[in-house]
């Protein structure tokens, strides 16, 4: 995707599996540019788009009519309440007028705001608004909901709340859920997938499970006694000298173990410490988190 | 109180829904809706129906003392009036609609564009069924026909008043083809104000300059169109650029008067008012070409 000389994605090729699939990147990374291509609304430079087996150009308004979609933008009309707005939004994607109508009391029932449906826009707080935008992208019976930064703004226990929900929608309705975000915790709280972008380009895709979670070797963390100087250094040649293999950076304290099963290079870890009186801060398994997919990426 | 068993609480919550959807037209059908309701203030604070009532009065007002005169005078007396000038003919009220033609172009109009770019509401439409070009068209659809209402209410009450005065069209045939000209009028003026006002509003997202770039385009262009007949005396052709003028007189055409300007010819009058409505299309389409994605 080509704006005049700017490249926003660039060699994009990924299938992206039911669930909840997390779209992560810095800002500028190309995410919501990526769900303008999925809804249709932009036309790629070169390559092709499938959605729900629908192609996105030629079968926009029908894969529209499936699809929920949250935008970043935080602003409604003030003066409307929310109960209109979700069923007027419901309509327009295909519900008649009375289902409409209930489905929007069942969706503002469901964020949350059964009690709040009949208040203006304008009146709510930011927490309130991101649970309205959701449930007015749920409300007309979606296949797929893209929702972009739908925590933005929000308070660590509503962030959990709308992670929560989210969720829910998945696993209780077998809604797919796409949702952009630049905050990697909560993508790897709530995401069954993952699509990383960095600078259009895409860094790495798949379930999360196989990107994140434990793999070979130990992390450990020393710290260094006063009166033991080198006693750090003394641990890595200890370490090596058993034929295990250590990744550690001069003048850091802490260091990547592998060669061995993790009980084994524990058990030869506490053995270096106590030959080489230094004090242990940390020893645990070595996880990949999804921030090291983007260092992997950029080196 | 009798209790047989068979009482029940239903918690329904959310489901899924398995019925016919109702796709593009019902999206067109339910925007447009809504924007004339949002244009008209309905169901919005008192201060956003106050545009909406004084269009309609002063739409109806012409219409009301007319069919008021009617009643007062009586039948040949009237007549004698309508030869006279005074009350008009069905054409010249529905020209009368100029005034509030002109107030809905530059004061309501805008609205039905301007909030969805304000309020963030045009990217949620864009996700659903409808297209820009389907956007646009509940648009232009909701806003012409408010203003075709403009028209045809006051001129078909006007025409039913006269009808029942007994000082109607003489005959079926020919009530039948005033109506058809009141109501082929009224759709074509509509449309040529509605695209004017909305190809205007599409440059900005305030509502005041909205307005403003409603009026200056309409004013604007009659004024200078003004100064270039009467001032510099050139040719009454250059009055095809009136935007104002150039709908009512297509009008009068329909009804097969002379007009206001009978010095240009009639195909060149309908060929102003397209040019009008396919200029204002271009723009508001260029505003539209990439918004909201």
């Amino acid at each position: 995707m080509v704006f005049g000389t700017h490249r926003a994605l660039d060699s994009l090729t990924l299938e992206v599996p039911p669930g909840v699939t997390g779209l992560v990147g810095a800002n500028g990374a190309g995410k919501t540019t990526f769900m303008s291509i999925v809804l249709g609304l932009r036309t790629p430079t070169n390559g092709s788009v499938s959605v729900l087996g629908l192609d996105p150009l030629r079968e926009g308004a029908e894969l529209r009519a499936n699809v929920g979609y949250g935008p970043e933008r935080n602003v409604f009309p003030d003066d409307m309440p929310a109960s209109d707005f979700v069923k007027h939004l419901a309509e327009v994607r295909g519900m008649p007028r009375s289902e409409a109508r209930s489905r929007a009391s069942d969706a503002l029932w469901l964020v949350g705001l059964g009690e709040e449906r009949f208040r203006a826009l304008g009146t709510m707080s930011t927490g309130q608004r991101q649970r309205v935008k959701l449930a007015q992208a749920i409300a007309a019976d979606p296949s797929l909901v893209l929702l972009d930064e739908p925590t933005d703004g929000l308070d660590p226990v509503q962030r959990d709340e709308m992670l929560a929900l989210i969720r829910q929608i998945s696993s209780e309705y077998q809604i797919d859920v796409m949702l952009s975000s630049h905050l990697l915790e909560e993508v790897e709280r709530i995401c069954d997938n993952v699509v990383a972008l960095d600078a259009g380009q895409l860094v790495a895709q798949g379930p999360l499970r196989e990107l994140v979670g434990d793999v070979e070797g130990v992390t450990v963390e020393l710290t260094e006694i006063d009166d033991v100087p080198g006693s750090v250094e003394s641990v890595v040649a200890h370490l090596t000298a058993a034929g295990l293999r250590v990744t550690h950076e001069p003048d850091a304290n802490r260091m990547e173990v592998l060669g061995a099963s993790a009980d084994l290079i524990a058990d030869a870890v506490r053995d270096a410490v106590a030959d080489s009186s230094a004090r242990v801060r940390r020893i645990e398994q070595r996880r990949r988190r999804l921030e090291d997919l983007f260092e992997v990426g950029a080196s | 109180m009798t209790t047989d068993g068979s009482a029940q609480i239903l918690d329904r919550g959310y489901r899924r829904f398995d019925g016919r959807r109702s796709g593009v037209g019902g999206a067109i059908r339910s925007t447009a809706w809504h924007t004339t309701r949002s244009v008209l203030g309905l169901g919005r604070k008192a201060r956003h129906k106050i545009a909406p009532v004084l269009v309609i009065v002063v739409a109806m007002l012409p219409a009301v003392v007319f069919i008021g005169l009617a009643v007062l005078l009586g039948g040949d007396e009237f007549i004698n009036d309508v030869l006279e000038g005074i009350v008009p003919l069905y054409s010249e009220l529905a020209r009368q609609s100029i005034a509030a033609m002109i107030l809905f172009t530059g004061l309501v109009a805008p609205e039905a564009l301007v909030r969805d770019r304000r309020d963030g509401m045009l990217s949620l439409y864009l996700s659903t069924p409808l297209t820009r070009r389907t956007y646009l068209g509940a648009k232009v659809l909701s806003v012409s026909g408010l203003m075709a209402l403009i028209v045809f209410v006051p001129t078909v009450v006007y025409l039913l008043g006269m009808t029942f005065a007994s000082l109607g069209p003489d005959g079926v045939g020919d009530w039948l083809i005033v109506l058809i000209r009141i109501l082929l009028s009224g759709v074509l003026a509509s449309i040529i104000y509605a695209l004017i006002s909305l190809g205007a509003a599409s440059l900005t997202d305030r509502r005041a300059f909205a307005s403003l770039a409603v009026v200056l385009t309409m004013l604007g262009a009659l004024i200078v169109v003004q100064v270039l007949v009467e001032a510099a005396d050139q040719s009454i052709q250059w009055r095809m650029l009136d935007p104002v003028n150039m709908p009512m007189e297509m009008i009068a055409r329909i009804f097969g008067d002379a007009g206001q300007y009978p010095e240009i010819p009639t195909e060149r009058v309908y060929a102003a008012n397209a040019g009008w409505a396919g200029v204002s299309a271009a723009v508001l389409w260029a505003r539209y070409r990439s918004a909201g994605a």
